[in-house]
Order: structure tokens, then sequence, then C-alpha cells
């Protein structure tokens, strides 16, 4: 009686995960479905789920050169903004985890108060800053931008993985004779990595597929990035579907690929801080 | 190699006091146990040594320098903790050769060194594996290595042996006792176990609530300890403590009486050990009672008796099984009486 109460429960929770999942990948689906059609196709009516001839002439188009100059764009950006912001991270979160300040926790509040304004409200004023420094329109201005955004929760990340360090091999770094900064590189650092892994990743993700900052700081095609570089197929006078969705697949694939390379990681980072802190 | 002192220490952590007004001198080569129950300010007085937390007041030295204002790298010694912090990241020989990498030493010389040590405690087989794949008395040989491994002035150690099964525990206490004669380095050695206590150092420190009990030799404390704390607490089992009242070179107790010539007046407590107490016939003895346990422990019998309100351990040979409930006379050697006073200080009596 209660074996078969617990596989009805079973049951019902992977249909609602069955279901979950669906909607969840169903506009991925799509998007990769309609970059598969000619020109003709995607407002055919009935309309086809699947491509009645898949092509892939979208993405010849989609890889025109000026594709090229986004994602090395996109690339610069993303990258720079991932390693600055983990660099930033891991010295912040191990002042925050060991230093015993009480302005600290409310600092470290702050921090986090700070990540609940919407990007969209803060942008005017980020704008003029990045307008009156003459960055507009650079990879700087970006940089600063992304980095901001995301230092924030990466610190909380770390520092809920570093909290749960024991102190003891802090301790037994400074019996064997190491400072700080040997101790905070040779084994804080190195025992953080699934840690690290994880932010750099919601670092990555976040920065890669950003749109409003991008559209508003670069004002030339040489400086744009992934994103608004889609844009160019949405014209004054229609919207290229086709070409569209191939760019936004050939965006999606590398933070897919590097999200399942690192899955493990990535979860175990995730987890680690919260089951042992 | 170094003398270390601590001249009038105070440690309070907020409002609370954990070590008070504590003063020690340790000699050069000395193997000195820091003895006592949890909470005792043990492991704070060796922290404080080490230099991973600062005392409150007062003053340390290795070697006759004030050592209070330097940091745990400058002392110059070595530590082995109580859950090893050994660095997981790292491999056994990175993880022993890593005092040495720090100080610069030569890679050659470092492997030199990092094999001596390890074949010392017999790792030398498990040099490449990880700590998370080695078992307790490995990681804990592993801790003992990275300690040995440089010629500090000073060993310290943490209950190294506490997580360790009480087999194993035996055979590495008696390693470490030959490893400290062999190294000739003065060790501080903290262990609330008092068999650890007894078997490896040269000097017990005693502490009880922030303050030292007794310091001295296992055998003057075991003979005569300061109060009836260290008597309860050395000894296995530890000594008996009968409380009773003084009067006329006579100690009373509910269960019988026994002649004390320098007895004082008023409460008193007897303190007896187990092995100085003989099972005689009915009305022989000095106080009676009733067995109320019977243990074989090999070599030896325990007999559990009830005498008045206490329960008095005797040692016996291992023929001298009792029945349970079986009324019994117990004798006491009147050369080894230990008399407290209504404090627990010890007043008179003991070994010489």
């Amino acid at each position: 009686m209660k074996a078969r109460r617990r596989r009805a429960r079973r049951v019902t929770l992977m249909l609602l995960n069955l279901i979950l999942g669906l909607i969840i990948l169903l506009p991925f689906f799509w998007m990769v479905s309609v970059s598969l059609k000619p020109a003709v196709e995607p407002f055919a009516i009935p309309a086809r789920l699947w491509p009645e001839n898949p092509t892939l002439e979208n993405y010849v188009t989609a890889f025109r050169p000026e594709f090229r100059v986004y994602f090395l764009n996109s690339i610069i950006v993303s990258v720079s903004t991932v390693v600055i912001t983990v660099t930033l991270a891991l010295l912040a979160a191990y002042a925050f985890t060991r230093a015993q300040f009480r302005v600290l926790s409310v600092i470290m509040t702050l921090v986090i108060v700070a990540q609940m304004f919407p990007a969209s409200a803060i942008i005017i004023p980020i704008y003029k800053m990045v307008k009156s420094a003459n960055l507009l329109n650079t990879y700087v201005s970006l940089v600063l931008a992304y980095v901001t955004v995301t230092l924030p929760v990466a610190i909380w990340m770390l520092r809920g993985f570093m909290a749960s360090l024991p102190l003891t091999l802090e301790e037994a770094a400074a019996i064997d004779g190491a400072g700080p900064l040997r101790t905070f590189f040779e084994i804080i650092v190195p025992l953080c990595r699934p840690g690290i892994v994880a932010t750099a990743v919601f670092v990555l993700i976040v920065t890669w597929q950003e749109f409003l900052f991008a559209l508003s700081f670069t004002s030339t095609k040489d400086m744009r990035t992934l994103p608004v570089g889609v844009n160019d197929f949405i014209g004054q006078y229609g919207i290229r579907y086709g070409e569209l969705m191939a760019s936004s697949v050939l965006i999606s694939l590398p933070v897919i690929l590097i999200f399942f390379l690192l899955q493990r990681q990535f979860v175990a980072g995730l987890t680690a801080g919260a089951v042992k802190g | 190699m170094a003398t270390v002192a601590l001249d009038h220490i105070v440690k309070r952590f907020g409002a609370l006091t954990v070590v008070h007004d504590l003063s020690l001198e340790i000699a050069d080569r000395e193997f000195l146990v820091l003895l006592g129950p949890s909470g005792c300010g043990k492991t704070t007085t060796m922290r404080m040594i080490a230099g991973l937390d600062e005392p409150t007041s007062g003053e340390i030295r290795i070697g006759d320098e004030r050592v209070n204002e330097r940091a745990a790298r400058d002392r110059d010694l070595a530590m082995v903790f109580q859950n090893y912090g050994l660095y997981p990241h790292m491999t056994v020989a990175e993880n022993i050769g890593y005092p040495l990498k720090v100080r610069r030493v030569p890679r050659a010389e470092r492997d030199v060194r990092v094999r001596t040590a390890a074949e010392r405690v017999e790792l030398a087989g498990l040099l490449h594996r990880r700590p998370a794949e080695l078992s307790g008395g490995q990681r804990q040989r592993v801790a003992l290595a990275r300690a040995i491994v440089r010629t500090p002035r000073l060993f310290l150690m943490d209950e190294p042996l506490s997580n360790l099964d009480a087999q194993l525990r035996t055979v590495m206490r008696a390693q470490l006792k030959h490893l400290q004669r062999d190294l000739a380095t003065t060790t501080i050695y903290v262990t609330h176990d008092q068999i650890e206590a007894m078997t490896l150092a040269d000097r017990i420190v005693i502490m009880k609530g922030g303050r030292i009990q007794q310091s001295g030799t296992p055998a003057e404390i075991y003979a005569r300890p300061a109060n009836t704390f260290v008597a309860a607490f050395i000894g296995s089992p530890p000594m008996n403590l009968m409380s009773g009242t003084g009067s006329e070179g006579v100690f009373v107790h509910p269960a019988g009486q026994v002649e004390i010539p320098s007895v004082p007046r008023g409460q008193v407590t007897l303190g007896v050990r187990s092995e100085d107490i003989r099972i005689v016939g009915p009305g022989q003895g000095h106080m009676t009672g009733v067995v109320f346990s019977s243990e074989l422990l090999g070599d030896t019998t325990l007999i559990g008796v009830t005498v008045g309100p206490d329960l008095v351990n005797v040692k016996v040979g291992p023929e001298g099984g009792m029945r349970i409930g079986e009324p019994v006379s117990l004798l006491f050697d009147s050369k080894s009486l230990h008399v407290f006073d209504a404090e627990g200080q010890r007043l008179s009596g003991g070994r010489p």
C-alpha cells in the first residue's frame, strides 16, 4: 500500500518534471526548427513543428563577416569580465569569510541589495558615467558594466564555498611557514576550484547573452557583441526569422557546450557551500 | 630545540576567561603533556604557544626570546592537528614537503628529506596518494611526517591520536615516544586521555577550568595527587575517594573507620588506590560492604564494592572473581592513604 503510494508519487513527480522540461525546451526547439526552415516556410499555414525541407542556408547567411566580428567582440568582453569578476570575487569573498568585523556583514548585505535594482533602472546613470569618462563604444565600458552587475552574486557564491573550508587548513599553512598571500593562492584558491568553475560559468552566461548595456554603449558595428548583432535581422520592413534563429543557435552553442562540459563541477559548486556551510 | 616559558598568561574570549594567570616553564627536550577534560584551556594554551591565538596578557618566550608579537610562521615550530589539517589537493609527498617548499629548500634536497621523513613513519609507499585515499592512521602519520620533515625548535601536538581506534592508538603512542627520543626536540602534547599522558610524558601538567592543578612526572602525580580532581582523573580505575569526618586520629565513614594519626578534625576525603586495598574475611578490615560488580580484565580482576554511599574499586588477582551481592570487608594499606581537606586539597599521605 505504502510502496504503491510512493510509486504513484514518483510517477506524478516525473510527469510534472517532464511537462516543466517541455515548457522550458519548447522555445529552444522552435528556435532550432525555424533556423532550419527555408525563407518561405516560417509563416506557412498550417504551421509545422519540423521543417518540410530542412536547409542550412540560414546558417550560411548568418555566418557573415560581421558575425565573426561580433563573435570576437563577445569573446573579448565575456572572457575579460569572467577573469576580472572571478579574481575580484575571490579576494573579496576571502576577506568576507575570514575577517571578523561587524561592518563587513552590513557591507555584505548592501552588496546583495545593490543586486535588486533592475538593469533598466541603472542604465541611464551608468550611461552618463560612461559617456563622461569618454568610454562609449569601447570594450572597457561593457566590461566595467558587466563586472558591476555580476560581482555581487559572484562574491556571494564564492563566500558560501569558502566558508565551508575548514579553518585548520589555513592554520596548518601558517604553522608550515606560509604567509597570507601564499596561503590564499596555494591552499584556498585550489580548494575553491568547483566554486570558481560555478561562478565563472554563471558570469559567462550572464555576460554572453546581455543585450541592454551592449546596445546602449556601442554605436558602431565593429564594437557590437552577438546579442546586439542578431538585431541586424530585425529591419524596418520585416524580420528575417530564419537567419535570426540561425544566429541565435550559433550564439547559444558555446555556452551550452561549456555548461555540459563543466556540469558536474557546476552543480557541486552550487551545493557545496549550502550543504556544509 | 628550545625551552618554552609562559609568564602569567591570561586568555579571555569576550567575557569568558579560558586561561587564568598561567605560568609554566618547559625544559629543552622535555616531553610535556597538557592533560585535562575538554574546556580546561589546554588546547587554547597550546594555540597561544603556536601563535594561532593571542594571549590577552602575559608573555610567551621560546628559547629566552619573547614571541608574543611573532606570527605563527616565524616561530619555527611544527604542529600536528587533531583533525590532521592535511591539504586535500596535494599528494602525500607534497603535503610533507610543503614546509620545505615554503622555506625555499631546493627540490633535490626536499625530495630526500620528504623520503626520509616518510620512511620514518612508514609511509614511503604512499607518497603519490592524496589524503582522501588514506586511512585515518595513515593520515595521522602524514601529519606527523610533515612536522618532522624540518628540525623545528618545538613540536606541538593537539590530541593527535584521538581520531584513531584503540589498537592503532597504542601502536602510534609507542612510535611517538620513540620518535621524540630520537629527535630530541622539545614537545608539547595536548590530550584528555590520562593513559596517553602517563605513557608519553616526561612531565604532566593537569589543567581544569583554565588553571594548573598539578605539574609533575607521571610517577609523582600518580603517587601524590595534589587534589581530589587529579586523584579522580589519573589512574585506571581512578583513585577511590570517600568522604567522612576526622576526629581524634580516626577517619570516620558510614561503613567503618580507619586510624590515621594525622587526620584533622572535621570534613575530610580519604583517597585509596584500588591496588592498595585487600579483600579480607568479615570483620578483619577497615570497612564493610557488598560486592557490586566483578570484572575480569585478564591479568587482574576489578571488584566494585558498595561501601556506604561510595563505590570502591579493588584490584585483585585474576583468580579473585566474586559473586555479586557477597558481603566483604576491606583492608586499606595504611602507608598508602591520601587525605584531602573539605576543599579537596591534599593534606597528607601517599607514597613518598
